[in-house]
């Protein structure tokens, strides 16, 4: 709905633009038009140029050759009319029978005026009386009153400001009008189509000269809802048939789990015996924490995992997670260090706690995983601009600059949507990238500064302060 | 080991599936739990308490005849004991209902045997501080009943925060306890900025139960994340 106002105010300016044209156009063709009969509209002073060019002579009185032309082209005629004893002293050759030979000084006031015997005449002044020249019947109107009040002519230009104010103050108005109502039956439409955009849920009333518009979005939303409610369905019933699965599998897992983990330690057992059965445990291990991730994952995956976010000392929260880590770990076969500095204790982000320990959970499980004789982990927390940066890295086998490169660009079967079989398994570090999305955070994974894979979360820092989290 | 008391103490395991329970005796066995039975149905557990009054009891939450939920508020009403939900559920609102209605701890199936002992020895230990018997450390003996130190023949006596801080780490002895774990012990839910106040808490207590507080045995630092208590016949 933005551009609208736009589109408002490009039109008015089209609108604007529309009626100066028009003006200065028809002021043009006036102009144009005035100009084309000039020529003939001057009877007056073809009267006026006669009355110079008759002169009176001893053979009498002459017309010079140049105005009996223009009057034979206008099929004119003239004659004077003497001063004194108001009779036609003068006259050319085609003068009417029909037209009066004495006049009165009424007569002279009508035919200066209007006509004489529907002939229109004009009058030229002499000295020795009045020249006046008649045109055919229906050439010329004249206006027999010509004369305004002189206050009305000095109002004229006004008159005319105000007159082109209000046309234009009624064009604006009509078209405000029209506009007006085209908005009012444009604008759901458009927020309809934006709402569509934004895969909400819309409802255009089907009313209005664009009903025919608003049928076909609502029909077009239809169609969405349609398929969105599907791919929910089978988005929730993927999520629940793995739910179900990894629910199924924990309860015969535990027992596998279990016995190898009590048989491992038996003293009866022969070395090779207690081998194959590590290697039963370590095999559950790994199925359960398939079994968790995959879980975890597709709920991820699908928006059905709700988040609990609560601002978090990270610092706290890596340090457990860690502790857990080193009190399960008896043989002491993975060893952690704890690289924050000491002087840094405090670091808040807004986050869910069971999933942030689950991805360190995980990344701390990647590095046992990968190096199964032991390693060393290390651990840090860091703040850098804004962000909470817990850095997890070991001294093991490591991972090459192409394996990285493989890790980040190939699809993960959970993710991918083609048939293809170059897939990546293993969900541990996608779980951990998909909590840190989750929590507007990114993930990145590399080579290490001690020979061994590292791994960066980084998650925004809360605005509040530990002591607005913790109050007193 | 001074928490062998607790080895006496009568579990109840309920889980509709006979051979997972006879794994979990066959486990707590070995640790050394004496007094164990075993139930497949909430009927059958209520039949159980009757004559055996257990002290630990570890639940499933779906049994045949109902929730392990509803037999943990039935369980509650006739005595009160600590209450361990072992369980296929792992959705943190099903871990948030039980801890929530009152269970001690929850645990996610499949898990692994040491898990289960240490978190089970865990709640024994928190759940029957007060039977607690004397602890031995290597330069010292510890006697929470009397909130005292005995040292070559010296008492010293430890103070309210002294005292949270070491039943916390005897509770954990052997095991890590993160510095953020003891600042709440002491301090309560608002641990943030007390790791001066602890650390030197710790050298009070170094002070009272070690012989060199400056080249500790028994009250170990493990820089940057907490600290370790080692009872007698434990080492690093």
């Amino acid at each position: 709905m933005k551009s609208f106002p736009k589109l408002l105010h490009r039109f008015f300016l089209i609108l604007f633009f529309s009626l100066f044209l028009l003006l200065f156009f028809n002021m043009f063709l006036l102009f144009l038009f005035i100009a084309k009969y000039t020529p003939n509209s001057s009877p007056w002073l073809t009267a006026e140029s006669v009355a110079q060019n008759l002169t009176l002579s001893e053979d009498g009185y002459r017309l010079s050759a140049e105005s009996l032309e223009e009057l034979k082209e206008a099929n004119a005629w003239a004659m004077l009319i003497d001063e004194q004893t108001k009779t036609v002293i003068w006259q050319t050759d085609n003068l009417p029978a029909e037209i009066p030979k004495n006049y009165t000084l009424s007569d002279i006031a009508s035919l200066t005026r209007g006509y004489i015997e529907d002939f229109p005449t004009f009058t030229g002044e002499r000295d020795d009386g009045l020249l006046v020249v008649g045109y055919p019947p229906q050439s010329f109107w004249k206006h027999l009153w010509p004369s305004w009040d002189l206050h009305l002519i000095s109002q004229i230009p006004q008159f005319f400001l105000v007159l082109i104010a209000c046309n234009l103050l009624l064009i604006f108005l009509i078209y405000l009008l029209t506009n007006v109502t085209l908005f009012r039956s444009v604008r759901p439409i458009v927020q309809g189509i934006q709402s569509l955009a934004l895969d909400q849920e819309i409802y255009v009333s089907e009313k209005g000269i664009l009903s025919e518009i608003a049928s076909n979005i609502n029909h077009a939303s239809e169609i969405l809802r349609t398929k969105n409610r599907l791919l929910k369905k089978k988005e929730t019933a993927r999520a629940n048939w793995i739910a179900g699965v990894s629910h199924d599998i924990r309860t015969p897992l535990s027992m596998v789990m279990g016995y190898s983990g009590q048989l491992e330690n038996d003293p009866h057992l022969t070395d090779v015996q207690r081998q194959k059965i590590s290697v039963i445990r370590r095999q559950g291990e790994r199925i359960k924490n398939l079994v968790n991730d995959l879980n975890l994952s597709s709920k991820l995956e699908y928006h059905m995992q709700p988040l609990h976010c609560r601002t978090e000392n990270m610092i706290s929260l890596v340090r457990q997670v860690v502790v857990d880590f080193i009190n399960l770990d008896i043989e002491n076969l993975y060893p952690i260090e704890w690289l924050t500095k000491d002087s840094f204790n405090c670091c808040m982000a807004d986050v869910d706690k069971d999933l942030i320990q689950r991805a360190i959970s995980n990344l701390i499980q990647n590095s046992m995983t990968h190096n199964e004789t032991g390693c060393h982990i290390y651990v840090c927390v860091k703040q850098q601009n804004h962000t909470c940066q817990i850095q997890i890295e070991d001294d093991g086998i490591g991972i090459t600059q192409s394996e990285v490169e493989r890790l980040n660009h190939t699809p993960h079967y959970m993710l991918c949507d083609e048939n293809t079989d170059h897939q990546r398994h293993g969900l541990g570090l996608l779980l951990v990238r998909q909590i840190a999305l989750v929590h507007k955070g990114s993930f990145v994974i590399g080579c290490g500064s001690f020979g061994g894979f590292l791994a960066v979360l980084t998650l925004p820092c809360s605005s509040k302060s530990a002591s607005d989290s913790f109050p007193a | 080991m001074e928490f062998d008391f607790l080895k006496q103490k009568r579990i109840l395991l309920v889980d509709d599936e006979q051979e997972l329970l006879d794994m979990l005796v066959s486990i707590l066995k070995e640790e050394g739990y004496q007094s164990i039975r075993t139930a497949v149905s909430i009927h059958n557990a209520l039949h159980v308490i009757s004559d055996f009054r257990p002290e630990l009891a570890v639940l499933d939450v779906m049994l045949p005849d109902g929730s392990g939920f509803d037999l943990m508020k039935q369980l509650k009403q006739n005595a009160d004991y600590p209450i361990l939900f072992l369980t296929a559920c792992g959705e943190s609102e099903d871990r948030c209902l039980g801890l929530g209605l009152g269970a001690d701890d929850y645990i996610v199936k499949p898990f692994l045997p040491k898990e289960l002992t240490l978190r089970i020895s865990a709640i024994l230990r928190r759940s029957y501080k007060n039977e607690t018997p004397l602890i031995k450390l290597h330069d010292s003996v510890v006697d929470f009943s009397r909130a005292e130190v005995v040292k070559d023949g010296n008492h010293f006596s430890l103070t309210a925060k002294e005292f949270e801080l070491l039943s916390v780490l005897a509770r954990n002895a052997g095991r890590i306890v993160t510095i953020d774990a003891l600042c709440e012990a002491a301090w309560g839910e608002n641990p943030f900025g007390y790791e001066n106040s602890l650390m030197a808490h710790i050298r009070r207590i170094r002070e009272k139960i070690e012989k060199n507080p400056s080249k500790p045995v028994s009250l170990i630092t493990i820089k940057g994340l907490g600290y370790k208590l080692l009872v007698e016949g434990q080492s690093l």
